[in-house]
């Protein structure tokens, strides 16, 4: 029988490692280049050091990328919102150009407790890819694009194509990710999440994007948290929605679509039934908040 | 209020400076000169035989290294409440036969915790044998199970361990067959709760410091500093008059620390082998694994008459209390209490039956039990109630145990007379703020959020003292002083888990002797400077050891007005004169009745006695309770459910209490709210699965897996509403009766009826999550 | 590596593992005991500091990493020796029970008051839900924080 690990488990302290602190983009990624698979790169470290508390990771080495200057800042230049790989969520939460894309403020306001999204990056939470990550839905909405830099150069990667399973990316091991970039949309935008208590992982969520002609869907993007390996869209919903009124009776049972795009799990936050019969609720929550906001001139 | 000076007024408790900004100290943020950090190896596997543990690497690294065959091997059960004769001891201090994953099996300790931890990694483990854990209690009991113990202790005699169960205890009153055949309407049954862990704030931990002649010195989390330093001299053979056990503040506990927790033996062994102290400091994952609550798998049954008078009551308690006894076979008579005193059932029958499985250890959790048999009475109540087609409030009224009704909440042999009851009172004014009336039925209810509202109604016990001598220790004691500038110390064991049970205690001394409370010293308390007291536990602290507290103060006011005869000798005796807070030179003043410009105050007087060596006026209290009176608590909740998801949302609470005099409203009220926040993660969250394969807990003992409530989740201050009973029991400290446990115990019944009236789903099973309760939802309707 | 860093408005210089953590660096190396352990993995907020003004959790931040900046612990919230009014506010609401929780609560508190703001109830508890109280239920936390934060 396998045994538990609590012996190598200790959240009092934190085990040991080699460390750097580059000062630079370019020395990280000298420094990730030599290193390779041994190395974390700590960021907001919310997630690392956890890991490493509880026995799931002992790197031999951290890389802290916390002291690169001008990797912090979100702008918005010609339609697109740019957000650098160390900025926080409470940085997002502050910054009223994040309302402009309203997924990604309610998944900014749902994130963690106050403390996590002072420290916790937007960027960190892609590359930990958790299949949870409140980050992944409203991007993936917005057809967002993650750049990943190395010393081999520099390649942008759709949102979409950047998770492979839980925990993993297409990522190098060499790769930083250095900038986030969301377009800009004129339709309206809605994330919702489900979980235990309000400081909790997403038992499910979802976001959606609409552009309405009155109460007609014209178009929809639709995505989802926590119900598969990874977060995914729900093109075959996205296809449902379109030319359908948000107040058409039985919309709800027109998202069972959503049920089969769906792979959950079951695990200690909740079943994978309950997981696929929520997922169609999520949507459809998502699409009204959505089409309230398109109403009330917030898109 | 008006009858009072310093009683019933609020006030800011008297650690609140210190804890706001940081200056108090609890156990784990004490240090001593050369101190060592322990860690605690513990069981991989839920259940195996261990040949041999190797620390020869931990070892070498320098670390001082304790295994089982170091330490004394005495069965022992850390909880030390009930006369030896029935205490149940199956615990060593560490084992080679671990029954549970965490498991103490060896102990480090080492200058850092780091080295301490790396120590820890380097100890390997020869294992004999693993066991397939055992975890569910009713596959325990079938013939084929292996035995978890094989042989325990009850006091000192040997007693053979049979299909695992660890304790029983049954009772039966008048004809209950014939009651239920004669009842028109049977409800029955059956109940399964969860397995809770405590989540108090502050991580267990323990300070053992080695003094000179052998001495030493404890500093421990813990409800009981005496019974700490009585384990501690039996486990090692330490006569009591070396042990010291101080008492330090504790971060929170909900029972945690009802017991001597399994740090401070391994603590104490580790600093009689290093010559050194040594601290260990659980991490929160320890003590998860440390203890959490009793599982109850409980099966109800009464019957009524059609007019609503209940006949029969029945009930099977099987309890899944883990790898190690603490209190089972007391919570089998708790259990009993909880039950027999909600109603008059007239005719009892009662199975109970506690079961060993591979799980953590389970001990007291805030309510020890009533707010599990309270939840499964009041839901059997509530669909009797439908049944019988009366009001839910009525047939509370007319069958709950009050006024002058035999009462034994904490067990067959703690009995008394009831003598104080505001249950008709908060039903009603309950009733009424909430809506009661207005609240529909299910079935009327449509949508996708629906509201209902829920009653539950309970108590618990104001400690656990009776008239006869029974099966429980309960007594406290206390040491009151007039100090030479009339400031007192006050000395008491009582253990203030954060509810302000010590602040009571100085208000009802301020009051006894009419001095403000600013003037009494909370005097550092160690087991050396204080009577026995046996535990902060059954909600004890303000009726019994406040009534201890004001007889001290009594027998100083006594030897107060009789100095004063001597500094007043117009007044003929001590009858003549009376004591009274003068808020003009802030002291009490001794006058003479009707002539007060014969006066002196307690100042002035404090320091005559000084001066003309008249000694010290002081005393020292022992007392035992004869009576365990019920605070009741009556909750109305009004809630949302989302029938889509099955989320609920709180929408409003009236909390009522029964506590006689509230001595602090404000902590009072805080009870109560915390009370309900505590129901609320136990209805909806808090649960600790295991892995049916390996037996290790299904969060990996993190509590990102285990949820408690936040502020978020709670309802907005405007739909909170506490209510207090005006009460008053003669028995308790100027009419004052316990709270802690009361003010959470039917809460969790009011939230259950509450989803019921909004859905029409009754839950049997808790916690209900949203995943659960969704199901119910969904089943109820059909496909949709 | 050595570190200094400006703790409670005094600069203070102190040799540090790059595994060591700023919660046991300021309470077994600085003796500043008021930042409480509570889980380790920023679940429960009772380590709560400010860093550069802004609320983070002591356990997972390397001490490495304040290295020239601003740390202040609950002990040092005070600028006069004075509680301010979220302490004060927390003392005369009744908000205190155990008080372990208590100095994470100030320090969001104290971030909180720092924005010169006015926050609703529901804002307060929003921003208080990475704080973890077990006596409180919060009722009285949050009425203490109303009042501190003039909110309404």
């Amino acid at each position: 029988m396998r045994p538990s690990a609590i012996n190598y488990m200790n959240t009092h302290i934190l085990p040991s490692f080699e460390y750097y602190e580059p000062k630079s983009l370019g020395e990280a990624l000298e420094l990730l280049d030599r290193l390779g698979g041994d190395a974390k790169v700590l960021a907001g470290g919310t997630d690392l050091l956890v890991k490493m508390k509880t026995g799931a990771l002992r790197p031999k080495y951290i890389v802290n990328i916390k002291r690169i200057p001008g990797l912090r800042y979100i702008r918005l230049e010609e339609g697109v919102l740019r957000i650098g790989a160390l900025t926080t969520w409470h940085d997002l939460e502050e910054d009223p150009v994040v309302e402009r894309f309203p997924a990604l403020a309610d998944a900014v306001k749902q994130m963690g407790g106050l403390q996590i999204r002072v420290m916790g990056t937007i960027a960190g939470n892609l590359c930990n890819a958790s299949p949870a990550a409140d980050a992944a839905p409203p991007l993936l909405v917005y057809d967002a694009e993650v750049v990943l830099a190395s010393v081999k150069g520099v390649r942008t990667v759709k949102l979409e194509d950047f998770f492979v399973g839980p925990g993993k990316t297409v990522m190098q091991p060499n790769e930083l990710l250095v900038e986030i970039r969301v377009p800009a949309k004129g339709g309206s935008s809605a994330f919702v999440k489900l979980s235990r208590t309000s400081m909790d992982l997403a038992i499910a969520s979802a976001a959606v994007y609409a552009e309405f002609e009155g109460e007609v869907v014209k178009e929809a993007r639709v995505a989802l948290g926590s119900v598969a390996p990874t977060p995914i869209r729900a093109r075959k919903t996205e296809a449902v929605l379109k030319g359908r009124r948000v107040s058409e009776e039985g919309l709800i049972e027109l998202l069972r679509t959503v049920s089969e795009e769906v792979n959950p799990i079951t695990d200690v936050r909740a079943s994978a039934w309950y997981r696929r019969e929520v997922s169609r609720v999520l949507v459809y929550d998502a699409l009204l908040k959505a089409f309230e906001r398109s109403r009330g001139g917030r898109a | 209020m008006s009858e009072h000076v310093f009683i019933g007024r609020r006030a800011p408790r008297h650690d609140a400076l210190p804890k706001v900004t940081g200056a108090l100290k609890f156990a784990n943020d004490l240090e001593a000169p050369g101190m060592l950090i322990g860690r605690i190896y513990r069981s991989p596997y839920a259940f195996a035989d261990i040949a041999r543990v190797d620390v020869s690497e931990a070892e070498r690294l320098g670390a001082v290294v304790i295994t089982p065959d170091e330490v004394p091997r005495k069965l022992f059960n850390p909880r030390l409440v009930s006369v030896d004769e029935v205490t149940y001891k199956d615990h060593l201090i560490l084992t080679k036969r671990p029954r549970y994953i965490g498991e103490p099996i060896a102990a480090v300790a080492a200058p850092s915790e780091e080295l301490a931890q790396r120590a820890l990694e380097s100890i390997r483990i020869e294992v004999e044998r693993v066991y397939k854990p055992v975890l569910d209690p009713f596959e325990a009991m079938s013939p084929s199970a292996p035995l978890i113990h094989e042989e325990i202790m009850k006091g000192d005699q040997v007693l053979k361990v049979e299909r695992n169960i660890a304790a029983r205890l049954s009772y039966t009153e008048g004809d209950v067959d014939k009651a239920f055949r004669e009842a028109s309407v049977v409800v029955e049954r059956s109940f399964r709760s969860g397995k809770r862990y405590h989540m108090q704030l502050e991580p267990k931990a323990v300070l053992c410091v080695p003094e000179p002649g052998g001495k030493l010195t404890i500093y421990a989390t813990t409800q009981t500093i005496h019974n700490t330093r009585i384990l501690i001299s039996q486990l090692f053979d330490i006569p009591e008059s070396k042990i010291t056990v101080v008492k330090v503040p504790i971060g929170g506990s909900f029972g945690s620390s009802i017991q001597v927790n399994y740090l401070v033996p391994i603590a104490v062994a580790l600093c009689l082998k290093a010559r050194r102290p040594v601290k260990i400091a659980y991490t929160r994952e320890e003590d998860m694994l440390d203890h959490s609550n009793y599982v109850f798998h409980m099966r109800l049954k009464v019957g009524a008459k059609r007019d609503g008078e209940i006949i029969a009551g029945e009930f099977h308690n099987i309890l899944d209390i883990g790898a190690h006894q603490i209190q089972a076979y007391p919570l089998l008579g708790t259990s009993l209490g909880w039950f027999v005193s909600m109603y008059k059932w007239k005719n009892i029958r009662y199975e109970g039956v506690a079961v060993y499985t591979n799980k953590v250890p389970s001990c007291a959790l805030r309510g020890y039990g009533a707010p599990e048999v309270q939840w499964a009475v009041e839901t059997v109540i509530d669909e009797l109630a439908e049944e019988l087609g009366v009001d839910p409030v009525e047939l509370r009224l007319k069958n709950y145990v009050g006024r002058g009704d035999i009462f034994w909440g904490q067990g067959p042999t703690v009995r008394s007379v009831i003598k104080s009851d505001g249950v008709p009172e908060l039903l009603l004014k309950g009733r009424e703020l909430i809506g009661w009336d207005k609240r529909g039925r299910p079935e009327e209810k449509k949508g996708r959020f629906r509201r209902g509202i829920g009653l539950g109604r309970g108590f618990h016990t104001s400690g656990a003292g009776g008239p006869i001598s029974g099966e429980v220790i309960d007594f406290t004691g206390a040491v009151l002083k007039l100090n030479e500038d009339g400031t007192l110390d006050y000395i008491t064991a009582l253990q203030d888990h954060g509810g302000g049970t010590l602040d009571a205690h100085v208000k009802i001394i301020a009051e006894e002797l009419q001095v403000p409370p600013e003037r009494i010293n909370l005097a550092l308390a160690t087991t050396e400077n204080t009577p026995y007291d046996v535990c902060t536990h059954a909600s004890r602290g303000v009726f019994v050891g406040g009534e201890a507290a004001r007889r001290a103060a009594s027998i100083v006011k006594q030897k107060i007005l009789e100095a004063a005869v001597r500094l007043l000798p117009m007044a003929v005796n001590p009858e003549a004169l009376r004591i009274r807070y003068d808020p003009a030179r802030e002291d009490a003043v001794i006058y003479v009745e009707g002539m007060p410009e014969y006066s002196i105050t307690l100042r002035e007087l404090a320091r005559k006695v000084w001066q003309k060596n008249w000694g010290t006026i002081a005393a020292v209290v022992t007392y035992r309770a004869t009576s365990a009176p019920p605070s009741f608590t009556v909750y109305y909740v009004e809630v949302e459910v989302d029938t889509w998801t099955g989320k609920v949302r709180p929408v409003r609470v009236v909390a009522g209490a029964d506590v006689g005099t509230p001595i602090n409203p404000d902590m009072v009220e805080g009870q109560l709210h915390g009370g309900f926040a505590m129901a609320w993660g136990m209805v909806f969250s808090e649960d600790t699965p295991y892995n049916p394969e390996t037996g290790e807990l299904a969060n990996r003992f993190l509590i990102t897996d285990y949820k408690i409530p936040t502020a978020q989740d709670l309802p907005r201050l405007e739909d909170f509403k506490a209510v207090i009973a005006s009460t008053k029991e003669p028995s308790g400290p100027f009419g004052a009766k316990g709270l802690g446990e009361a003010a959470m115990n039917p809460a969790a019944a009011a939230i259950c009826n509450a989803i019921y009236n909004a859905t029409g789903v009754r839950v049997y099973e808790l916690p209900v999550t949203p995943d659960k309760l969704l199901k119910l939802i969904k089943e109820r309707e059909g496909p949709a | 590596m050595r570190v200094s860093f400006k703790l409670n408005g005094r600069p203070v210089e102190v040799d540090v593992a790059p595994n060591e953590l700023l919660i046991n660096v300021l309470r077994d190396k600085l003796k500043l005991t008021g930042t409480k352990y509570g889980c380790g993995i920023g679940e429960c907020g009772a380590c709560t500091v400010l860093v550069d003004g802004k609320p983070v959790l002591s356990c997972l931040t390397l001490a490495v990493d304040v290295n020239g900046r601003e740390v202040v612990t609950v002990e040092g919230v005070s600028e006069d020796g004075n509680p301010t009014p979220v302490q004060r506010a927390l003392v005369e609401e009744g908000a205190i029970q155990c008080g372990y929780c208590t100095p994470g609560f100030v320090m969001v508190g104290e971030y909180l008051r720092s924005k010169k703001r006015a926050y609703s109830e529901e804002e307060i508890r929003s921003l208080i839900r990475g704080n973890l109280c077990r006596c409180t239920g919060y009722v009285n936390i949050v009425k203490a924080l109303a009042k501190a934060l003039g909110g309404g």
